[in-house]
């Protein structure tokens, strides 16, 4: 430290290390800020069909059930927002059991949160985003499924991680065999 | 570089004065990370800690990088300089210093 340059090098060093000590101490303590999200999920109906993806260039697609989904939520993720939160990822899951496969999650919606305005979620008679089909094709002998709303707040110094709401129960139908 | 030399090998400072340096700097650095830390979370806005925090350091850099005359109080008094003898080479005794001595010998051994 005796000229200026060690001087310069010296606390140049320190006060990066010190700016580290502080992303470090607003990523620990960013779990503790408390959340307090409302949340009602309500699911209105739920349909199977069977049908085949319409693609020219898969020749190999098979016909499988398809679940169709509709439903209501309400909820205020406001209080999610914190200053550490670069976005909200909102997301809705089917998940059940099948005797294949102990676990089965599949993502039929999801949203990306910015701002206060789109953290008020209200939706009407919504319809899943994404196509529900079993990997074994048909929904025979699946377990009594769990529609769930996760919520995986992305900061921007920190660790992400999912935290589920709310949960409903249902059944996924066999479809309906029409006679024409 | 020859040009910039005196640049860098300027801002000389005395040894209390470097303590007093490297205390105030650490004192500076952490007082800006603690109140970047309360702002940004009061303003509720995370670029603000770091903006604070860089305006901290920036301060911090005007208040220990300058060779200020409060780092100048404790000036160390040197001895004044006295003639050497030579190292002791048992048939030469008085052999002037060579050019090719890369350590000067400073003992009093060879003196009076």
């Amino acid at each position: 430290m005796y000229n200026f340059l060690q001087r310069l090098s010296g606390i140049t060093s320190f006060a990066m290390s010190t700016l580290m000590a502080l992303a470090v101490v607003i990523a620990l303590t960013t779990p503790f800020i408390p959340s307090s999200p409302s949340h009602t999920l309500t699911l209105q109906n739920v349909q199977t069909t069977t049908g085949r993806m319409v693609d020219p260039f898969d020749k190999q697609s098979r016909s499988a059930e398809y679940a169709r989904l509709t439903f209501d939520l309400d909820a205020d993720l406001t209080s999610m927002l914190n200053w550490n939160t670069k976005l909200l990822f909102a997301y809705l899951t089917v998940d059940y059991m099948t005797d294949e496969f102990n676990t089965n999650s599949v993502v039929i919606w999801d949203r990306i949160i910015r701002n206060e305005r789109q953290a008020r979620l209200k939706l009407r008679r919504h319809h899943n985003k994404y196509l529900l089909r079993n990997f074994a094709k048909t929904f025979e002998g699946v377990s009594p499924a769990n529609l769930t709303l996760y919520v995986n707040p992305v900061p921007y110094l920190g660790i992400m991680y999912d935290k589920p709401l709310t949960s409903v129960g249902f059944q996924i139908p066999r479809p309906v065999k029409s006679s024409k | 570089m020859e040009l910039l030399k005196p640049l860098f090998e300027s801002g000389r400072i005395d040894f209390q004065g470097q303590d007093l340096a490297g205390s105030l700097a650490t004192a500076l650095l952490a007082l800006s990370a603690t109140v970047s830390l309360g702002v940004g979370f009061l303003q509720k806005t995370l670029s603000m800690t770091f903006y604070v925090y860089a305006i901290g350091v920036l301060l911090t850099y005007l208040v220990v990088l300058p060779a200020w005359p409060f780092f100048k109080r404790n000036q160390v008094n040197w001895l004044p300089r006295r003639t050497i003898g030579a190292p002791a080479l048992v048939d030469s005794p008085n052999q002037p210093l060579s050019r090719k001595t890369l350590v000067e010998d400073v003992s009093d051994d060879n003196d009076e």
